[in-house]
C-alpha cells in the first residue's frame, strides 16, 4: 500500500512539472505582452520606451530559458513567484483564495450528497411511482439549465426580488460568520444543483442495480427489516460508483466556479486564474495552475482510497 | 416531565439552524454603517503605483486619496488643489503656489515635495504615465516652501492640465512607491486585494467641513450585471460602469438615479504604412460609408451620439459646428472615392477588434456590413485583448475599432489618438503620418492666446476631415447610478467622466 502510494505520489509529482513547464512555455509563446497591457489600462497607449523600462524592471527582457530556470528556482524553494502587476507574492495570494474556492465545492459536494442520495434511493425504493417521475424531472432541468443561468435567476430572485440574501461578495468567516454563509448559500446551491441530479440519477440506478442481486434477496428471505437491509446492505454497494461519480465531478466542479465566482463575485482561485491569464500574468498564472494540477491529482488519489477503504477488495489488491 | 434529547433531535436541530443561519442575515444584505458610501468599482486597481496608468478604477481611488496641484470643479473647470493659484510666467515658465494643506501623516504640503514628484516621474527609470512629458521641464525651482516655479524646455501651455490629472498627485518626500499617504479627501484604511479598499475620512483635508462622509468602503464588481444587481438589492450606494443596457431600467426605478454623460467616443483606426489605407480618399470612404445610429443602436442600446468628426465634445469652446458633420453617412460618395482612388471593384481588408468587449465586437460587427455596402470587404479578426493590443501597437492589421477618452477637454488632450508624430501606439493609426496636421496639434501646445488656438484648432480639424487620421463613429454614454439618497455626486463632463471621484468629497448620504 505504502510503495502504492508512492509510486502515485512519483508520477503525480512529474504530472505537475510537465504541467508547469508547458504552461509557462505556451503563456510565452501566445501574443500579449505584460508591461505593454499594464501600461495601456483605460485604452490610452503608453510611450514604448516606458514599456521597454517596465520590461527590464520585471525581468521580461530576459530569455525566456533564463526567466524558465529562476522560476524553477523559486518554486523548488515553494516560491510561486510574484504578480507582475503590483509584485504581491502568488503563494500568499493562492494561499487565500484557494481555501475560498475549495469551501463552495465542498459545501456544494455536501449539500448535493447530502440531499441526492437520500432521493435517489427513495426514488429506486418507489420506481415507477409520481415521485419517482417528479425527480426525473427535476434532475433533468437541474442538468439542462447552464449554471450562470441558476445563477443569475437566483441574484433576480433572492437578491433583487426577496431581499433574502446579498447579491454576491464576499466576508471573511472570522469577520461576520451570518454574513459569510449568506454569502456563500447561493453560490454553493447553484453548484450543487447539477450535481445534485447527476447524484440523484446515479444513486437511483446503483440502487436498483443491488437490489437485485442475490445476497439482497438471501438477506430478505433470513427477516432482515427492510430499513437495515437498504442501510447496512444496499447502500455501502451502491454508493461505490456514486462516490466515483461525486469524485469526478468534484474536479469538473473547479471548472464551473469559473462562472459561479464571477456571477456572485466570490473571490476566488478560478476568478484569479482569469484575471491573471487575462493581464498576462504569467507567475499568477503558472502558480494558479500548478496549484489545480496538484488539486486534482491528490483528488484523484484520495478517491483511490476511498476505494480501499469501502472495499475491501481493493484494499486487497492494492 | 423530564425532557431528553436525542443523538438524530439533536443533529437535526442543529442542521436546521445552519440552514437558517444565512436568513438572519437577509436583513442585514443592504444594511450600511451610517455614514459611509459603499462605491461598487467595475475592476479592483491593478496596481497603485501613483503616477502609472493603471486603468481608471485605479484613478477613481487615486481621487480619492491623493490630490495634485490642480483639478476641476463639477462644471469640469480648471480649479485649485493643493496649487491655489497658478498663472504662466512667459512663454517657458509656471509658477504655482501652494495653500497650506497637509498630508495623511500630518506633514505639511510644500515645494519640496512637489519639486520630489516631478523628479520622480521624470526620473530615467521611471514608469510614469507623464513621464514623456516632464521631462520637457527644464528645470524646477523652489524660492519659499510655497512656490514652485517649473521652467520649461518649450513652450507648453497645457502644464496646468498635466497637473489636474488623475495620474499626477502630489506626494511627500520619500513616499513609499505605493503612495498610501496622500493629501486627499480620504484614507486608506484596509484593502483586501481583488475584493475591497475601506477609506475613512481625513479630518485634516484642506476643504473646511470637507469630505462630509465618514468614510468609503469600495468593492470591486467585475460582472456588469451584478454591480446593478448589488445596487438594485441595496447592497451598494453607488456604481460606474452602467451597462447600456439596464440604463433604461434604473431610469424607470424609483429608488435609483442614473447620471450619464457622453464622454468616451469608439474610432476606426487605420494601419497607415501600406495599401489600401495609405490613401486619404480610401480611408475618407471608410469615413462616409458607416451609418453611425447603427453602431449606436447595436453597441450601446442608443445611449451616445453619432460622431462624424474629431472628438471635439459640443460643450468645448474648441468644438466646430461647421465640421461637425464633416464624415457624414453618405456612401455613395464613398463609391466615388473609391473609384477615384482606382478601387472600383472593391477592396478586401482586415478589420481587427476584440470578442473580449461586447461593445467593441459589437462596433466591428456593423462597420463590416456598412463596408462591404460600399465594397470594402473587412474580414474580422477578433482575439482577446491583451492580443488586440500588440496587434495595434505593431501594425499587424489594416483597418481597426477602437475606444478610449482623451486626457482632458482640451483639444491636445487627442494627441494621443490622432498624433501620428508619436510612436506606434494601438491608440492611434499605424504609420500614418499627416505632417500638416500634427504642425497644428504643435502649434496649438505652444500657443497661449486662446482666439488664436481656436482658430489653430479649427485649421487642425479641417484638414483631419479631408486626411482622416481616424474615422470618429459615436460617442458613447458613460453612466454612473446611486440611489436617491446619494447627494452631491456628479458625473463631470465629456472627456472628464473618470474624474467623478473628486465630486465624492462633497457627497452625502441623505
Amino acid at each position: 500500500m505504502a510503495l502504492y502510494i508512492a509510486r502515485r505520489t512519483g508520477i503525480a509529482l512529474l504530472l505537475i512539472w510537465i504541467v508547469a513547464t508547458l504552461v509557462f512555455m505556451v503563456l510565452h509563446i501566445v501574443p500579449g505582452d505584460p508591461a505593454e497591457l499594464l501600461l495601456s489600462l483605460g485604452g490610452t497607449a503608453p510611450d514604448p520606451a516606458i514599456v521597454a523600462d517596465l520590461r527590464r524592471q520585471l525581468g521580461l527582457d530576459q530569455p525566456i530559458s533564463t526567466q524558465y530556470f529562476t522560476y524553477l528556482a523559486g518554486l523548488l524553494q515553494g516560491d510561486l513567484g510574484r504578480s507582475l502587476q503590483d509584485g504581491h507574492s502568488v503563494s500568499e495570494e493562492v494561499a487565500l483564495r484557494l481555501p475560498r474556492t475549495l469551501e463552495l465545492i465542498v459545501v456544494a459536494v455536501l449539500l448535493a450528497s447530502a440531499t441526492g442520495i437520500p432521493l435517489g434511493t427513495l426514488a429506486a425504493l418507489r420506481v415507477g411511482s409520481r415521485l419517482d417521475g417528479l425527480l426525473s424531472v427535476a434532475a433533468g432541468i437541474a442538468l439542462s439549465v447552464p449554471v450562470f443561468v441558476i445563477g443569475t435567476l437566483a441574484v433576480l430572485v433572492f437578491a433583487q426580488k426577496l431581499r433574502l440574501v446579498p447579491a454576491g461578495g464576499y466576508t471573511p468567516f472570522l469577520a461576520d460568520p451570518v454574513r459569510h454563509l449568506t454569502l456563500v448559500l447561493m453560490p454553493s446551491c447553484t453548484m450543487a444543483l447539477s450535481l445534485w441530479a447527476v447524484i440523484l440519477r446515479i444513486t437511483r440506478s446503483s440502487v436498483l442495480e443491488v437490489l437485485s442481486r442475490d445476497f439482497v434477496r438471501a438477506v430478505r428471505a433470513k427477516g432482515v427489516a427492510p430499513r437495515r437491509i437498504v442501510m447496512s446492505h444496499v447502500l455501502r454497494n451502491a454508493l461505490i460508483p456514486v462516490i466515483t461519480v461525486i469524485g469526478l465531478h468534484a474536479g469538473t466542479l473547479l471548472g464551473s466556479t469559473v462562472l459561479i465566482e464571477f456571477v456572485f463575485n466570490w473571490p476566488g482561485l478560478s476568478g484569479y486564474l482569469v484575471r491573471a491569464v487575462e493581464a498576462r500574468d504569467y507567475p499568477e498564472v503558472v502558480g494558479i495552475i500548478l496549484v489545480i494540477s496538484f488539486l486534482f491529482i491528490f483528488l484523484n488519489l484520495l478517491i483511490d482510497l476511498l476505494y480501499a477503504v469501502l472495499d475491501p477488495r481493493v484494499r486487497h489488491a492494492a | 416531565m423530564p425532557s431528553t434529547i436525542s443523538r438524530r433531535n439533536l443533529l437535526g436541530g442543529a442542521m436546521a439552524g445552519a440552514a437558517a443561519l444565512p436568513f438572519l442575515g437577509g436583513r442585514r444584505a443592504g444594511a450600511a454603517t451610517p455614514g459611509v458610501l459603499t462605491f461598487g468599482l467595475s475592476s479592483y486597481p491593478p496596481s497603485f503605483l501613483p503616477w502609472n496608468q493603471a486603468g481608471t478604477a485605479a484613478g477613481t481611488v487615486k481621487l480619492l486619496i491623493h490630490r495634485g496641484l490642480l483639478g476641476y470643479d463639477k462644471n469640469g473647470i480648471l480649479r485649485g488643489e493643493l496649487a491655489e493659484n497658478w498663472a504662466a510666467d512667459g512663454p517657458k515658465a509656471w509658477v504655482f503656489k501652494l495653500r497650506e494643506a497637509k498630508f495623511h501623516d500630518g506633514k505639511p504640503v510644500t515645494s519640496a515635495d512637489v519639486k520630489w514628484t516631478i523628479e520622480q516621474v521624470a526620473a530615467e527609470t521611471s514608469t510614469a504615465y507623464f513621464r514623456g512629458q516632464f521631462r520637457t521641464i527644464a528645470s524646477v525651482e523652489t524660492p519659499d516652501a510655497r512656490t514652485v516655479r517649473l521652467v520649461m524646455k518649450e513652450p507648453a501651455v497645457t502644464v496646468p492640465e498635466w497637473f489636474a490629472h488623475y495620474n499626477m498627485p502630489i506626494l511627500p518626500v520619500n513616499s513609499d512607491p505605493e503612495g498610501k499617504v496622500g493629501a486627499g479627501p480620504f484614507m486608506l484604511k484596509e484593502r483586501e486585494r481583488g475584493v475591497s479598499i475601506t477609506l475613512e475620512a481625513f479630518s485634516g483635508y484642506y476643504k473646511p467641513g470637507l469630505p462630509k462622509l465618514k468614510g468609503i468602503s469600495i468593492v470591486a464588481y467585475p460582472d456588469e450585471n451584478l454591480r446593478v444587481a448589488a445596487l438594485d438589492a441595496g447592497n451598494v450606494d453607488l456604481i460606474e460602469y452602467v451597462p447600456w443596457q439596464s440604463m433604461a431600467a434604473i431610469e424607470g426605478n424609483a429608488g435609483l438615479a442614473l447620471d450619464a454623460v457622453d464622454g468616451p467616443f469608439m474610432y476606426l483606426t487605420f494601419n497607415g504604412s501600406k495599401p489600401p489605407f495609405n490613401n486619404p480618399k480610401v480611408r475618407k470612404a471608410v469615413a462616409h460609408a458607416i451609418k453611425r445610429e447603427d453602431v449606436l443602436a447595436a453597441a450601446f442600446f442608443g445611449r451616445g451620439a453619432p460622431l462624424a468628426h474629431l472628438p471635439i465634445d459640443k460643450s468645448s469652446p474648441f468644438f466646430n459646428a461647421g465640421l461637425e458633420n464633416g464624415w457624414a453617412y453618405d456612401p455613395e460618395l464613398s463609391k466615388k472615392l473609391l473609384a477615384e482612388a482606382g478601387l472600383s471593384g472593391g477592396v478586401t481588408c482586415a478589420l481587427l477588434s476584440t470578442a473580449q468587449y461586447g461593445m467593441h465586437k459589437d462596433t466591428a460587427e456593423i462597420c463590416q456590413q456598412h463596408l462591404a455596402a460600399v465594397g470594402i470587404m473587412a474580414e474580422l479578426n477578433l482575439p482577446d485583448w491583451s492580443t488586440r493590443i500588440q496587434l495595434g501597437n505593431r501594425g499587424q492589421y489594416d483597418l481597426a475599432v477602437m475606444g478610449t477618452s482623451a486626457d482632458s477637454n482640451d483639444p491636445d488632450g487627442l494627441s494621443n489618438v490622432i498624433d501620428g508624430s508619436l510612436p506606434p501606439a494601438f491608440s492611434r493609426s499605424f504609420g500614418l503620418k499627416i505632417p500638416a496636421m500634427e504642425e497644428k496639434l504643435s502649434a496649438g501646445r505652444s500657443e497661449f492666446d486662446p482666439a488664436r488656438r481656436k482658430a489653430i484648432y479649427q485649421e487642425m480639424e479641417t484638414i483631419a476631415i479631408d486626411q482622416v487620421p481616424i474615422v470618429g463613429l459615436s460617442w458613447r454614454n458613460q453612466g454612473y447610478a446611486m440611489k436617491k439618497a446619494v447627494k452631491g455626486f456628479k458625473n463631470m463632463p465629456g472627456q472628464l467622466t473618470f474624474y467623478s471621484g473628486l465630486t465624492l468629497e462633497e457627497t452625502e448620504l441623505g
